[in-house]
């Protein structure tokens, strides 16, 4: 079998990367180089969207065999739900690069390179450990990031960022390999492939229970979902400005994304009987989270609090076990990877031009750079859930969906509407309107480039709430699957 | 032919997105000319008006209800909801009057705004508003309606902080703006319980009209009162009614045009198009009658011990709003709507006037600095005695026809004390507008001799039609005891009583006689004690009223303050103190382990000898045991 379009995506970055290093490229021959490469696996996305077709089974599959003795194979395949990651992600990126243009290393863009990299991969994967590989690939890149180029206590951050997230990931292999072994106890066959582990019958429920929350906490520390969420601040204060946006925008969205690929299909019955929990878990964290994130000083920690409390009501999306609460979140991931990315790009921009982070300090940014304010108020009001942007469609449908999992939830998830409006705009006033005594006359206007990589996304956060319907018709039948065939089917 | 409904919306959209892009070009690359602005700008309600008046001739004809749909919008769940439009009686009411006022208000900002660098910006902001205004009005379902009504939320926000340099504005625009959204979470809640009782077959009013029957009472209750949050705050009622007198720190226009003739009235207008649903549970519409009623008067009671014009004319629209909620909240739909359509021309009116004498006086917002201003700008004390008339309920003015209707409705159902209410807040209203107009024009101010500055025709010409529309739009609304036919009555049939009325002619008269009797008790006082009054002395405001009740204050104390408190606690002491302090210290712990195991290997070769000696022992201890 050949090698497919999804083995390109993943491995077109990393071999870029690879020959880049190997010569003495300056480092805007990098960054071009780079960029190029971003915008041909844009490009190769597309053509994937346009032939995907409806329906909820994994598509493009690509099936080698790696480690043949212990049934380690090398797996892809792709659904409605990463299908959706993957435009993001491929959107998102040649974005990010126009508005990181100047002023970064060689090492920087190799960086970014390979972080797109295991994300794709990580989005792929079928095969557990092949997941496993990429997720904890996708970290190495991250931590020379904040690590070389971050500012402040950068060393403490990364080791705390890294201690936390590998204690995570290491639960989460353990429980693999125990999924492997039992699979192997009850079939006589090594398999870690995804459709193989779902089918394991023998598992008692204690086991069962440990195998859950081995995966949970995997993914809630990368979310993250409270109380495993502080490692959050301190890494998004001082990593710089890329490796805000990873995180933020993309690799917290694979947590969510793990969570209904592989909690869902693995552990049917206690997905369902936690739900309640853990939707609770993320309304009381988007309440938390958001109320928080009000008396932040440093602009990068409440954007970090912001982030946290909207991932919190993803988890409550997920967690809602009907449509609305399924579509919401996917909606919401991308939603908010647009908003909350572009909104870290222009606070990166903004801390590059005029170096202040303290809120109370900023201001005046909407005389010196109207362009920058404007594209600013866009993702902002589409955090805030504005009709019009998708982030509306988004909570509605959430708010729909915890409302339909119980009245109460709904209620009290509506909230978000009030709490993310009152930080937001009173950020608002400070940092960008209100007349300061600072001196910011360094802040730049975006320039052509800048606003070139905006603009997708400003364009693509209306548009989406225009017209919801022309961009959720690609996912609804995955999600469908997911809740009749995987859900339903699975508790019985 | 129906696609034409877009129209009226799209009209302004597109004006909008024009302006505010050749803003940016203009700003960032080469200075676009004012006239371009004005031209694009003021073209758009009319267009507008006119397809609405198109519209008009056409529902003369067979068809009543025009729908148009223009795409799915959202499909889920085996449910649709389309981007679709309908254009009833109701809604070309609507259409009808803001774009023609909102023509009217788009002229005289043209001249308010003329030498302003935010021109562009402005009328950006405006039509953005108009198009937000006329979508929320012409929606064929909530959720659509919802998307017009945030939008005019957020270009109400826009306009408040226009002049963001200033501290005091941004706050009152965040104020209004999170007062709104209190509102909206309440409407969200609403629309939730709609979508999951009564939207099975539909998420549009028809279908929803059809459904609602169905659905049990108590449900009912909790949507409608949902619902009706949403309208306390975009209609500025208690308790969420703080940011409309903070609201006055946007440019004059933006208070005629948003806080006062349209946006402000979408709460009136989404009770009266969820008429389905409030006729089915009168006790929430009385309780929506009675938060009408105490704001009128609670508003109107503060309007009278203030000092600065435009927040005296805030405080009378939250008592005039006060007044149409007391009507719809019976379920008298037509005469709250009536008053809504009388009221946006006097109260545009009054502000534009308002607005005319605080440019003639170069931004002078405080009464008692105003004075004998009837000789200076005799053309502004017409058309201000004309509104003030108007507003005061004096016939055959417009306010007249409109209030008389809603206090009749009051006392033919038997809510004395509804009817009370609304009779003491007319009191109050004459007293309180003419202090505004006897000091403003009859009093004697000391600096009578300076210059006014001279007022633009852009700005005096809307203000003349308005003033004749204040004289004679009441006459739409004359009833039948008069001789009239109700024309609006009739038009708005379908959300008219259902019941008739039972009162008698004579009654009727007698309540008239008592209303205008009411404003002359109000007018008098004020004459008593405002017509000779001498402004060279100093008037300072004070006690309850005039203080506001020490409502902003009281919210400091129990929402915003408690608020940060919490958000300080969380985000300083739970999160570094608790949280992270047992993250760090699990980390601690393993660094104590280290050393201690670390401490093992300390080169010294006696312990080691010490320890293997003691681990084999130990270990042939165990053999010998296991062997055994």
């Amino acid at each position: 079998m050949e090698f497919g379009l999804l083995s390109l995506i993943i491995f077109l970055p990393f071999f870029v990367a690879m020959g880049v290093l190997f010569f003495p490229f300056s480092a805007q021959m990098t960054r071009n180089i780079a960029f190029a490469t971003s915008v041909i696996i844009l490009f190769l996305a597309f053509k994937i969207y346009y032939e995907f077709e409806l329906t909820g089974y994994l598509q493009l599959r690509e099936y080698h065999l790696w480690m043949k003795s212990y049934g380690i194979n090398y797996s892809l395949g792709i659904d409605g739900f990463s299908l959706i990651i993957m435009m993001l992600i491929a959107t998102l990126i040649p974005c990010a690069y126009l508005m990181l243009w100047d002023g970064r290393t060689k090492g920087y863009w190799v960086s970014m390179l390979l972080i797109q990299t295991g994300i794709s991969g990580t989005l792929f994967s079928q095969d557990l450990i092949l997941f496993y590989f990429f997720w904890e690939a996708m970290l190495l890149p991250v931590f020379m990031i904040i690590g070389m180029f971050g500012t402040g206590n950068r060393v403490h951050s990364t080791i705390k960022i890294t201690i936390y997230t590998i204690l995570g990931s290491l639960f989460m292999f353990v429980c693999i390999l125990y999924l492997g072994v039992q699979f192997y106890h009850e079939y006589g066959l090594w398999s870690f492939e995804m459709s193989d582990l779902m089918v394991i019958s023998t598992i008692s429920r204690t086991e069962s229970l440990w195998l859950f929350f081995g995966f949970m906490l995997a993914f809630a520390i990368k979310i993250p979902l409270f109380p495993f969420h502080t490692w959050l601040l301190e890494t998004y204060s001082n990593s710089p400005t890329g490796g805000v946006f990873l995180l933020s925008s993309i690799m917290a969205k694979l947590g969510v994304y793990a969570i209904v690929r592989f909690m869902m299909p693995l552990f049917p019955k206690l997905y369902v009987e936690f739900a309640p929990y853990m939707m609770w878990l993320g309304i009381f964290g988007l309440l938390y989270f958001g109320i928080a994130a009000l008396m932040q000083i440093n602009i990068k920690k409440m954007f970090a609090y912001s982030s946290a409390s909207h991932l919190g009501f993803i988890v409550a999306g997920i967690f809602s076990l009907n449509t609305y609460g399924l579509t919401g979140a996917a909606y919401l991931i991308i939603a908010h990877a647009m908003a909350t990315g572009g909104i870290f790009l222009l606070i990166g921009k903004m801390e590059y031009s005029i170096g202040i982070k303290a809120i109370p300090a900023l201001g005046g940014i909407a005389k010196q750079a109207p362009l920058f304010t404007t594209f600013f108020a866009i993702m902002l009001l589409c955090i805030i859930g504005l009709p019009g942007t998708n982030g509306f469609v988004s909570e509605f449908l959430i708010i729909l969906g915890t409302f339909k999992f119980h009245p109460t939830a709904g209620i009290v998830s509506a909230f978000t509407v009030l709490v993310a409006a009152i930080f937001m705009f009173w950020m608002f006033q400070r940092v960008i309107l209100q007349k300061t005594s600072n001196d910011i006359s360094d802040m730049v206007d975006l320039n052509f480039k800048e606003v070139l990589g905006m603009l997708p996304l400003a364009v693509m956060i209306i548009s989406m709430g225009v017209y919801p319907d022309f961009f959720l018709y690609k996912i609804e039948p995955t999600i469908q699957h997911y809740l009749i065939n995987i859900l339903h089917i699975g508790v019985k | 032919m129906n696609s034409l409904i877009v129209f009226i919306i799209l009209i302004p959209l597109l004006s909008a997105s024009v302006l505010g892009l050749s803003y940016m070009y203009s700003i960032k690359i080469q200075k676009v000319p004012r006239v371009f602005f004005t031209a694009i700008a003021v073209s758009a309600p009319l267009a507008s008006l006119l397809l609405g008046v198109f519209f008009f001739f056409k529902m003369q004809g067979e068809t009543k209800v025009f729908y148009y749909r223009a795409y799915k919008w959202l499909s889920i769940d085996g449910r649709d909801i389309d981007m679709a439009f309908m254009l009833d009686a109701l809604s070309l009411f609507m259409v009808l009057f803001i774009t023609f006022v909102g023509w009217l208000i788009h002229i005289y900002a043209s001249g308010y705004m003329r030498d302003d660098d935010g021109y562009g910006k402005f009328f950006f902001y405006f039509n953005l508003f108009l198009a937000s205004m006329l979508l929320l009005i012409l929606a064929d379902g909530p959720l659509i309606m919802f998307i017009g009504w945030e939008g005019v939320g957020l270009c109400s926000y826009l306009l408040i902080s226009f002049y963001f340099e200033d501290e005091g504005n941004l706050k009152a625009g965040n104020k209004a703006f999170i007062a709104n959204r209190v509102g909206d979470f309440g409407f969200i809640v609403g629309m939730s319980i709609l979508f999951f009782y009564a939207g099975t077959y539909g998420f549009d009013y028809v279908h929803l009209a059809q459904e609602i029957p169905k659905v049990p009472t108590d449900i009912l209750s909790y949507a409608g009162i949902a619902l009706f949050v949403g309208a306390m705050g975009k209609s500025a009622q208690i308790p969420l009614f703080v940011w409309l007198p903070d609201a006055m720190a946007g440019p004059t226009p933006v208070s005629a045009l948003i806080h006062a003739a349209t946006m402000v009235t979408a709460g009136v207008y989404m009770v009266a198009r969820f008429h389905f649903l409030y006729d089915l549970v009168p006790h929430v519409g009385l309780y929506i009658a009675y938060v009408g009623a105490v704001s009128s008067l609670f508003a109107a009671l503060i309007a009278c011990w203030q000092k600065d014009i435009k927040k005296i004319l805030a405080y009378s629209t939250m008592s005039q709003l006060g007044y149409m909620f007391i009507a719809v909240g019976l379920g008298a739909y037509s005469s709250g709507l009536f008053h809504v359509f009388t009221h946006a021309f006097f109260k545009a009116l009054l502000f534009m006037g308002a607005g005319a004498i605080i440019i003639a006086l170069h931004h002078e917002q405080d009464i008692f600095k105003m004075g004998g201003m009837r000789h200076k700008a005799p053309m502004l004390f017409f058309v201000m005695l004309i509104a003030t008339l108007a507003i005061c309920g004096i016939p055959p003015f417009a306010g007249f026809f409109s209030k008389d209707e809603i206090l009749l409705q009051a006392f033919a159902k038997q809510e004395y004390l509804l009817w009370l209410f609304g009779v003491l807040t007319a009191v109050l209203t004459a007293y309180y507008m003419f202090r505004l107009f006897f000091i403003v024009f009859y009093g004697s101010h000391v600096n009578t001799e300076r210059v006014l500055h001279p007022l633009h025709k852009s700005i005096t010409y809307p203000l003349i039609v308005l003033a004749v529309g204040s004289i004679f739009v009441g006459f739409l609304g004359l009833p039948q005891v008069l001789g009239g036919d109700n024309l609006i009555g009739q038009w708005l049939h379908d959300f008219a009583q259902v019941k008739p009325l039972h009162v008698g002619h004579t009654t009727e008269f007698m309540l008239m006689g008592l209303n205008v009797l009411a404003a002359c008790v109000g007018i008098f006082i004020a004459y008593k004690k405002f017509f000779t009054c001498d402004l060279s002395i100093e008037h300072t405001m004070r006690g309850w009223a005039a203080d506001k009740f020490y409502v902003d204050e009281l919210y400091e104390k129990i929402f915003i303050q408690p608020y940060k408190i919490l958000s300080q606690f969380i985000g300083n002491v739970l999160d570094l103190k608790i949280i992270d302090a047992v993250v760090m210290n699990s980390s601690l712990g393993f660094i104590k382990v280290g050393r201690f195991v670390s401490r093992m290997q300390s080169a010294n070769t006696n312990f080691y000898a010490l320890m293997m000696i003691g681990g084999l022992s130990v270990l042939c201890t165990y053999f010998l045991i296991v062997l055994e």
